[in-house]
């Protein structure tokens, strides 16, 4: 044993460089001779390769992230970095030419350690830390709030959502910690490469996402395109085409369901951006605070109280900086309401504020009271159907003989979906006196479908995002949603919309 | 530029990014240093790139890539490795050849490192990724951990003693259930 301990320690001595001739001549001999050494050897060298690719994988980790929101603190750290001096390689051009720009791009490989700046930051949206024009180097970021697009020096377009944690290893490789990522690649920077601490995307010449929540597996989404995907531990190598999804678990790793609008795409941070500057978000905040005095009110959810209704999703960024929305994602997912009680609604406005996924067939449920019953009659459902249209259906309303409506429920006409990916308003008016249900999307009057039987809606116990009776997904985001006592006109509605809209 | 060929990036690109761990293992069982290994293997991935064509796509790029590796170190060893505390080209061949077919339990000794690594406190775990950085000088870092530069070396042999113990222990565990 001690004898194995010190062939050990001569292997140690070895492999730091601090061998001299004699140990080496030992070494040798010992190897040469002695199968069992030479396994012992192998498998040292073995776990040195691994170290030194665990350090590679946190370099820098260590460092605790520098709050940046001063902005000397960024300098001072991108001044440390620039000091840093990098050993230069040796290359000869010729070698540069042949490896081609993608090859040297490789995120596996250091040594085109190239220049301190990686991006620029193209576009922010209320993150308090970074502005356009600012350029990123290695230094690690924590954004808390908004959305910021960068674009690296080989033009690949990267939004990130808050909260996020992130940094670039090099202009080809960024490592996000957690947050929401978007990327737009094109061809001269074939091989970008996200890391994750699940794993790791490496762009073939897509648009694809990675949502890597601050616990847990990360997911990658490709939104065109191709891109390989790699779980940290598993190893195995996966081809993801566009609509396809996988989660980055530890080992293999699983395909998961696509979502699309899960992510702020390039360009649309321009628009949000633009929205801020223009003083939307106190609009916004005045807008609510005036519904909140409207006499009709029943229920008015911004999801930004601390206290977290009951039910099964996450809290994500809304429409602001730093605001929370609701996100379902699995089938079943849903928050629980109790409003407007036993009593009959005969006029009943719903709006919400949502993003969402082309998924959760059959119905998107926006609002679903619990049950469906006779005993119920005027129960409420409101959903997004399979044709991306919205539905008011009220238990044993009946639809007039003049409606068009094939389905027999009041639809709406214009796919939601139209914007998909974006934040869009929906909203729908019932009038049980006049008989009618109106659609709005976007502020804009859609549709009207007129019924033969109209009962006062009855509201109650009700689930957002599902229907207690049947599984139902509502996929995406949802932010603000208004249920109100009467019936709003054109007007109204298109005054939600505009003070509500996060775009310019 | 040669950026029309874009399937031929794509092919290498897959390739590579699976192998890319076990190639760099490869490579470091048979040079000195880290250092070493490190600039061998970036002359290993530039051969394996040009020389992709050659590539039969039945192959099997693991053994195509250490069949070229292994002639990169025997020609850096010719030209560089006189100078050097190295092992002699008999030896280096003999552990190329049995590390070559021992690659699969290799592997399976590298993914133990990563739940052996994980169960070591974050602040030893964070000492050896800080030895491990290129630019390091191990006097530095001992005297910011307290240790002389000796006892920084007996640290990290112990360290690596203990978790080369430790994936010995979980290889044999997941082999008898």
């Amino acid at each position: 044993m001690t004898n194995q301990t010190e062939f050990q320690r001569l292997v140690q001595d070895y492999l730091e460089g601090r061998a001299n001739a004699d140990q080496v001549a030992q070494l040798n001999d010992r190897l040469r001779e002695d199968a069992e050494a030479r396994r012992l050897f192998r498998e040292i060298m073995n776990l040195d390769s691994a170290l030194h690719q665990a350090s590679m994988r946190d370099a820098n980790a260590p460092h605790p992230l520098p709050s940046l929101t001063d902005s000397s603190e960024l300098t001072s750290s991108a001044r440390s970095q620039n000091a840093r001096v990098h050993p230069v390689r040796r290359w000869g051009v010729s070698i540069l030419a042949v490896a081609a720009t993608l090859l040297l791009a490789f995120c596996g490989l250091p040594w085109l350690m190239g220049p301190q700046q990686y991006a620029t930051v193209e576009d922010a949206a209320g993150v308090r830390n970074l502005s356009t024009g600012d350029r990123v180097g290695r230094e690690p970021y924590q954004i808390d709030t908004g959305t910021i697009e960068l674009v690296t020096g080989r033009g690949a377009r990267v939004v990130i959502e808050a909260p996020a944690s992130f940094r670039f290893e090099s202009e080809q490789c960024l490592r996000l910690n957690y947050g929401r990522l978007a990327a737009d690649v094109p061809e001269t920077a074939h091989g970008f490469t996200v890391l994750t601490s699940s794993g790791k995307a490496i762009d073939l010449g897509t648009k694809f996402g990675v949502d890597a929540p601050e616990a847990g597996e990360a997911e990658i989404h490709v939104f065109e395109g191709e891109v390989v995907a790699q779980s940290t531990d598993g190893g195995n190598l996966r081809n993801l085409r566009s609509g396809e999804a996988f989660r980055l678990q530890t080992v293999e790793g699983k395909v998961s369901a696509f979502r699309s609008a899960a992510f702020i795409q390039p360009g649309e941070v321009t628009s949000l951006d633009a929205a801020l500057r223009a003083g939307q978000v106190e609009r916004a905040h005045l807008a609510t605070e005036k519904l909140r005095q409207d006499p009709s009110l029943i229920a008015l959810l911004d999801f930004e109280s601390s206290s977290r209704r009951p039910g099964v999703y996450r809290m994500v960024q809304g429409r602001w900086p730093g605001s929370q929305a609701a996100e379902f994602v699995n089938v079943g997912d849903h928050m629980k309401l109790d409003v407007g009680g036993d009593e009959p609604w005969p006029q009943l406005t719903l709006a919400a504020w949502v993003r969402l996924d082309h998924l959760g067939e059959p119905y998107q449920s926006l609002l679903h009271t619990d049950g469906w019953d006779d005993v119920n009659a005027g129960q409420v459902h409101w959903m997004v159907t399979r044709l991306m249209t919205m539905r008011l259906a009220l238990r044993n309303n009946r639809l007039a003989p003049e409606a068009s409506t094939k389905a027999g429920f009041p639809d709406s006409i214009t796919d939601v979906s139209s914007e998909k990916g974006r934040w869009v308003h929906l909203a729908a008016v019932y009038d049980a006196d006049e008989k009618i249900v109106r659609f709005f999307l976007n502020g804009q009057f859609d549709g009207e479908t007129k019924l033969s039987v109209a009962l006062p809606a009855k509201l109650g116990p009700a689930q957002i995002g599902n229907w207690n009776t049947n599984d139902r997904t509502l996929s995406g985001r949802i932010d603000e949603m208004l249920i109100l006592g009467r019936a709003m006109d054109d007007e109204e509605v298109k005054a939600l919309f505009e003070s509500g809209n996060p775009y310019r | 530029m040669l950026m029309s060929d874009t399937s031929r990036h794509t092919r290498f690109l897959r390739e590579f990014a699976c192998h890319e761990e076990a190639i760099r293992a490869y490579v470091r069982r048979l040079v000195p240093t880290r250092c070493d290994a490190d600039d061998i293997f970036q002359e290993i991935a530039i051969v394996l790139w040009e020389k992709l064509d050659e590539f039969r796509q039945e192959e099997n790029f693991r053994s195509w890539a250490f069949g070229i590796a292994r002639y990169k170190v025997l020609s850096w060893l010719r030209d560089k490795g006189r100078r050097r505390m190295v092992l002699d080209a008999d030896v280096i061949e003999l552990i190329a050849e049995e590390s070559e077919r021992e690659d699969p339990y290799l592997e399976m000794q590298r993914k133990a490192f990563d739940s052996c690594f994980d169960k070591i406190p974050a602040e030893h775990q964070q000492l050896m990724t800080a030895a491990y950085q290129p630019n390091v000088t191990i006097q530095e870092l001992a005297a910011t951990s307290g240790r002389t530069k000796a006892g920084f070396y007996q640290w990290l042999y112990r360290m690596r003693q203990m978790l080369l113990e430790c994936i010995q222990r979980t290889i044999a565990s997941e082999a008898n259930p």
